[in-house]
């Protein structure tokens, strides 16, 4: 590094201002830095929490464990952080030039080629996507073709969206839809709007009322997600518990749990009851069961972009390293604070541009 | 003007490609008593643990064995139910539904009627739905399409999106066809129906291709496997599936019910709905007195599997009633 000047002269007016510049852009910039850590280190422990609990019922969970607080040590998280970092990988080349055809190429040379044998822990949307992509077809026809367009896959790798468009849920909302068109449809497109649009407006330290407010915002009022949303905030509102809130959004005749409308719902509900506190929120969210680690994760990703890296439990912290790459080997050895900085960075450079 | 041979070929029709596929065995197991079931279920998992081919179907032990003979099941039942109700208000019909605990529904119509239950009305009903894509609606259309009424009000109680679109299609499929069309005026109309841009639409053209390709509708079976069916996800009801199959078995058999539906039953992921719908439009296209005799008989009678008052109703009778009020309405 070469220096200029003595160190001793005073700086002139002109400089003076460059450094206040300088300096109101690094404070900006560790703010944003921090929000990003904190919201994808907050999906991955709540990716981890609540792998246990998925598909498991609240009384289960309780059974197993009281109440899950802990991570399972060295078990990691599932394909809700993988795919996230998947998408914040893609977020960081393309930024808002991103389109449906870089996802799908990207599926189709840099996901499908290496995977050995069964794809594990991914979702019907992702898969059915593939299989469309096998079979030649294109966005959006990838995400219409198979029948699981409300899958909450897309959902639950929005979160690197909003860190993205971080203070602008109208863009978070657009840029999430551009990668859901080749996995998803309808509803699910809908769910990850809604969590990229929440995450942008909590990267400015919202409170929980208004991410989630930001959250309905983002997607049609006569929408099912808008209305398990709604319902969802009401019984937050009145104080109810598991049993109502799952009266409220749960599907009870459909066997699986990936809905999205439904795992949106629990899991900013989980957020809203955990009052934006990081543990508070995935704890809730990990012990509604249903797609516990789906939804812990998006409760986590909305509590840690609120309230930053220290938000999240050191025990947690602890417990999360470099991901394996189990559900995308094109992911693994990536860690979520890296990742985190990298986004944070390629926004920074595309807003000097 | 509709001709009556052409409706009641609709509807028995349907009720022999209802009676075809394998899932009609295991709905009509539903007659026997459930200890029957549950050790079909043990078996099952026998063959599973000791890793054995001889697989268990579902058999009477000591009951009566006529609900495992060949005949109709759901579908017939839905269709009958349609015809029965179709003048009547759709959410008093379903509301009536709504109140028993005797039936075995669909996922799509199961959660309509819970939605219906808890105050979300149609088309909330259907489109708050994880099933909302399925035929549920498309197999009631034939119906709505046979007395020329619009299929959509129905529709939307129980699906939405490409579910209404394929009862669109499958109402005027069979409007055209009991009308007097022949196989290229059937398809016209489903396909006029069903926009390029929905998945339903595009798996049509991408089927009726494989049609246009194949010698005839078994040779098509393959190819409309590998085209159409991602086999990723544990249920085969989608309309984007079932329906574009039978258009395209329709064309590939030049509308013969005894090639078109036989092959639809080779699609063992939808063999629960799609011979049924292949045997609706086939039927109405050379009309009953076509169809083979020994077929019809056997799928004449309603079995009561789904819906359980209908135990025993002649479908034939169904589709009469239906013809005599649309002559009166004509006359009127």
């Amino acid at each position: 590094m070469t220096r200029e000047g003595t160190g001793c002269e005073r700086p002139g007016r002109d400089a003076q201002r460059r450094i206040r510049q300088v300096s109101a852009r690094a404070a900006t910039r560790s703010v944003a830095l921090d929000r990003a850590r904190g919201c994808l280190l907050g999906l991955a422990a709540g990716d981890a929490l609540g792998r246990p609990a998925e598909n498991l019922e609240p009384a289960e969970i309780e059974r197993r464990w009281g109440r899950l607080t802990e991570i399972e040590p060295g078990k990691g998280g599932t394909d809700d952080t993988e795919y996230s970092i998947f998408a914040a990988i893609l977020l960081c080349r393309h930024g808002s030039a991103l389109t449906s055809e870089i996802v799908a190429a990207a599926y189709r040379e840099e996901v499908m080629p290496s995977i050995d044998g069964p794809m594990r822990g991914a979702g019907f949307s992702e898969l059915g996507a593939m299989e469309a992509l096998r079979g030649g077809l294109q966005p959006p026809l990838t995400g219409l073709w198979h029948q699981h367009g409300w899958s909450d896959g897309l959902a639950m790798r929005a979160a690197p969206y909003g860190i993205y468009a971080a203070g602008e849920p109208a863009e978070a909302a657009r840029l999430v839809a551009v990668d859901g068109a080749v996995s998803n449809a309808g509803e699910g497109i809908l769910g990850g709007q809604a969590v990229a649009a929440a995450v942008a407006v909590a990267m400015t330290g919202a409170e929980p009322g208004e991410v989630v407010a930001a959250g309905l915002r983002a997607v049609p009022e006569d929408s099912w997600t808008a209305r398990s949303l709604r319902a969802a905030v009401e019984v937050v509102r009145g104080a109810g518990g598991a049993v109502d809130l799952h009266d409220a959004v749960v599907v009870r005749d459909y066997p699986w749990t990936d809905l999205a409308p439904e795992a949106v719902a629990l899991a900013m509900a989980a957020y809203l009851i955990g009052g934006g506190d990081v543990e508070e929120s995935v704890v809730a969210a990990a012990n509604l069961g249903r797609d516990a680690d789906t939804t812990a994760a998006i409760a986590g990703a909305l509590a840690g972009a609120g309230r930053g890296e220290d938000g999240v439990p050191a025990r947690w912290a602890a417990e999360i390293g470099p991901v394996k790459g189990t559900c995308l080997p094109v992911v693994a050895g990536r860690h979520v604070l890296d990742v985190a900085g990298e986004l944070v960075a390629s926004r920074e450079r595309a807003e000097r541009i | 003007m509709a001709s009556g041979d052409r409706i009641r070929g609709a509807f028995i029709g349907l009720a022999v490609g209802d009676a075809v596929g394998w899932p009609a065995q295991r709905h009509r197991s539903g007659l026997l008593a459930p200890w029957s079931r549950r050790l079909g279920r043990e078996l099952d998992t026998f063959a599973e643990e000791r890793r054995i081919t001889t697989l268990p179907v579902p058999f009477a032990l000591n009951q009566q064995v006529g609900p495992l003979r060949v005949g109709p099941s759901d579908d017939a039942e839905w269709l009958a139910w349609t015809a029965r109700t179709i003048g009547e208000d759709r959410v008093t019909a379903y509301g009536e539904l709504a109140a028993r605990d005797d039936l075995r529904v669909r996922i799509s119509v199961r959660v309509a009627l819970g939605n219906l239950a808890r105050g979300k009305p149609p088309p909330v009903s259907g489109h708050d739905n994880p099933h909302h894509f399925d035929d549920a609606a498309a197999v009631r259309a034939v119906a709505f399409g046979a007395a020329g009424l619009d299929p959509r009000p129905d529709a939307v109680v129980t699906n939405s999106g490409d579910g209404v679109l394929a009862a669109s299609a499958m109402a005027a499929a069979v409007a055209v066809a009991v009308a007097g069309g022949d196989v290229r005026d059937v398809v016209a109309a489903a396909l006029a129906e069903l926009p390029a841009d929905t998945a339903i639409g595009a798996a049509a053209r991408i089927a009726l291709e494989v049609a246009d390709r194949a010698d005839d509708a078994f040779a098509a079976v393959p190819e409309l496997d590998a085209a159409l069916i991602d086999h990723v996800y544990s249920y085969g009801v989608a309309a984007a599936q079932t329906v574009p199959v039978a258009l395209a078995l329709t064309v590939a058999s030049g509308g013969r019910l005894s090639a078109a539906v036989p092959a639809a039953a080779c699609l063992p992921s939808l063999a629960d709905s799609a011979p049924a719908l292949t045997g609706a439009l086939t039927g109405a296209l050379t009309g009953y007195a076509a169809l083979p005799g020994r077929w019809c008989e056997a799928a004449r009678t309603l079995a009561g599997c789904a819906l359980p008052g209908l135990a025993g109703t002649d479908l034939l009778d169904i589709a009469t009633e239906l013809i005599t009020k649309g002559e009166q309405h004509d006359a009127a």
